[in-house]
């Protein structure tokens, strides 16, 4: 899976959680750019992503994630 | 009043250790000193000695916390706002309280109409200034809840009811913060909770670490345990709720206290996170805003003391200075091991509902107790008392509904539903009104869409078929009030009964 399919991803997980898809990403959009990205939300957007490509995150990886381009980074890590 | 002029000392003596760690930063008790006199400067150079309710729009910020102190040793009350929250609501507030100033550390205000201290362009005051006298019936804050009316519904809690909550905590072995503690504050300050979680750090010297305004809440208190090595946890149940799928990973040895309250705490999931934290000592404490955040805790232990009704934890016995009665509907006291409605009489009842006296006429009673006559708050909640004295919570009364004329605790539904399904997540049964006005019975599930029937006929064998919910929803992720307790209001718009 390259890049762009890994964003693609992303993007129908936020779309999915979020309702809406008023948003572009792009690796330094922070949960702060997008409407209704917050604790609880993140929380759904995470375990879809995980649901949707059979993966598991970890703890430590998700706790120093701060944009979309380390979620990026750790999905690909985790492929 | 005493713990304000213990506070006073103690910011006083812990001057260069740190007091708070906020958005990545430290700072000394004698910085948070140098901040509350500037406030308070400011409070003598604006607001009458004789107005006493200031308003404060509650940022995460140092400036925030230094005008509570500031309020509290000009012997003022806080009313806390949260600037999240429509700014209507925000102004029925200070309509309701007559607020004429508001202390807000915001870079721009949206309060326009009120004379506003800005607490973040403040002039600097070195000097230190004597405390205020505070008479015991003086207010220390007013706190609102949502009321059924559609009107905010307010709380005032005297300095008189802190200063009893401190002395009873004093007085509790098992419970001793330490100036050298790293302590959890992850709550609002409109939330009863944080009293206790900025409060008895601040007795302490110790440090408060707070949750910085744009971090995912759950993964930045897991990365304030790990990586600042705190040592005193305060959280609500929904919290671990969220990490529950990670603790495998988690391994906390530098905890020393976690407490939880807020909501019951379920005895699979404090079992799990107890095993995340070695060397920790686990209370489940009990107590409405009513009565001053808290009125007493079970200490849970995992191995020794797991006392629990339907799976969820003993709310224990009443902390120093505190009765618990059980009563029917007639505010009689029923025996031991039956269930009633719990009420609290003792010093940390609040003076009453803010202007409220309707609601008062239906929430407080005095009943004669030990010979002396004493004034309770009926909780709402449904208790009973076990024969070594532990007090075990059954449900809300609310949540005690009729279906088919039989009474049903929905606690108990959902407890047979948990401890059978395969898939550990959440699940609250819920009271459905049909087009009939009758009360169906359903649960909702949180979680993708899996089959569920094995689940079902197991509780055909545990209990009634009248107790067995006749309508499912499986909702991705339940909704939650500001305050992290699930909404059930919001929860029942999943199902379509007619």
């Amino acid at each position: 899976m390259n890049k762009e399919d890994i964003f693609k991803k992303i993007e129908n997980a936020l779309k999915t959680v979020l309702g809406h898809d008023n948003f572009q990403l792009s690796e330094t959009t922070t949960a702060h750019d997008v409407d209704g990205w917050e604790s609880v939300t993140h929380m759904m957007i995470i375990s879809e992503i995980e649901n949707n490509l059979n993966i598991k995150f970890k703890l430590m990886d998700l706790m120093n994630m701060n944009s979309v381009g380390d979620l990026v980074k750790i999905i690909e890590s985790e492929l | 009043m005493e713990f304000v002029k213990k506070l006073h000392q103690s910011i006083h003596t812990n001057a260069a250790l740190n007091a708070f760690y906020i958005e990545e930063t430290f700072y000394t008790y004698q910085e948070f000193s140098d901040l509350i006199n500037a406030i308070r400067f400011a409070i003598q150079q604006t607001i009458d000695e004789k107005e006493k309710m200031v308003g404060l729009v509650t940022n995460n910020d140092l400036q925030t916390y230094a005008a509570i102190l500031a309020l509290w040793f000009e012997g003022k009350t806080y009313v806390p706002v949260n600037p999240d929250l429509p700014k209507i609501r925000n102004q029925k507030i200070f309509e309701l309280t007559d607020i004429k100033h508001i202390i807000d550390s915001s870079e721009t205000t949206v309060f326009s109409n009120y004379r506003v201290i800005h607490s973040s362009t403040i002039a600097s005051y070195n000097e230190d200034l004597s405390l205020k006298n505070i008479k015991e019936n003086d207010l220390a804050y007013i706190l609102f809840t949502s009321g059924t009316t559609g009107l905010p519904k307010g709380v005032p809690i005297s300095f008189s009811n802190v200063n009893i909550l401190v002395n009873a905590i004093d007085k509790e072995p098992d419970f001793n913060l330490v100036a050298s503690d790293k302590c959890l504050q992850m709550f609002e300050l409109t939330f009863d909770f944080s009293v206790v979680t900025y409060l008895f750090p601040l007795l302490a010297g110790s440090c408060i670490y707070t949750i910085a305004k744009d971090a995912i809440k759950y993964f930045y208190v897991y990365k304030l345990i790990k990586e600042q090595k705190l040592t005193v946890l305060t959280m609500v149940p929904s919290i671990i709720n969220y990490l529950r799928p990670y603790f495998s990973e988690i391994n906390a040895p530098d905890v020393r206290y976690c407490s939880f309250g807020g909501g019951a705490l379920h005895a699979d999931i404090a079992k799990e996170w107890s095993e995340c934290l070695p060397n920790c000592k686990i209370f489940n404490y009990y107590g409405p805003t009513e009565y001053t955040v808290y009125s007493g805790f079970y200490p849970y232990h995992k191995d020794t003391n797991t006392k629990n009704h339907n799976g969820i934890i003993a709310i224990g016995k009443p902390q120093a200075g505190t009765q618990y009665i059980v009563v029917d509907e007639n505010n009689q006291e029923v025996p031991t091991g039956v269930t009633g409605e719990l009420c609290l009489g003792g010093g940390q009842v609040t003076p009453g509902y803010w202007k409220n006296p309707t609601k008062n006429k239906q929430s407080f009673f005095f009943k004669a107790y030990n010979e002396k006559k004493l004034r309770f708050y009926k909780t709402g909640d449904l208790v009973f008392k076990d024969e070594e004295g532990d007090f075990l919570y059954v449900g809300r009364s609310d949540f005690q509904v009729k279906i088919r004329g039989y009474r049903v605790e929905l606690a108990e539904i959902e407890y047979h539903a948990k401890s059978k399904c395969e898939k550990k997540v959440n699940m609250v049964a819920l009271d459905l009104k049909n087009k009939l006005g009758n009360a169906e019975l359903g649960l909702a599930i949180e979680s993708d869409k899996f089959d569920f029937s094995a689940v079902l006929e197991y509780m055909k064998t545990k209990i009634p078929d009248y107790m067995i919910p006749s309508h499912l929803a499986f909702v991705k992720e339940f909704p939650h009030s500001i305050n992290g307790k699930i909404d059930r209001k919001k929860l029942k718009t999943h199902f379509d009964i007619n």
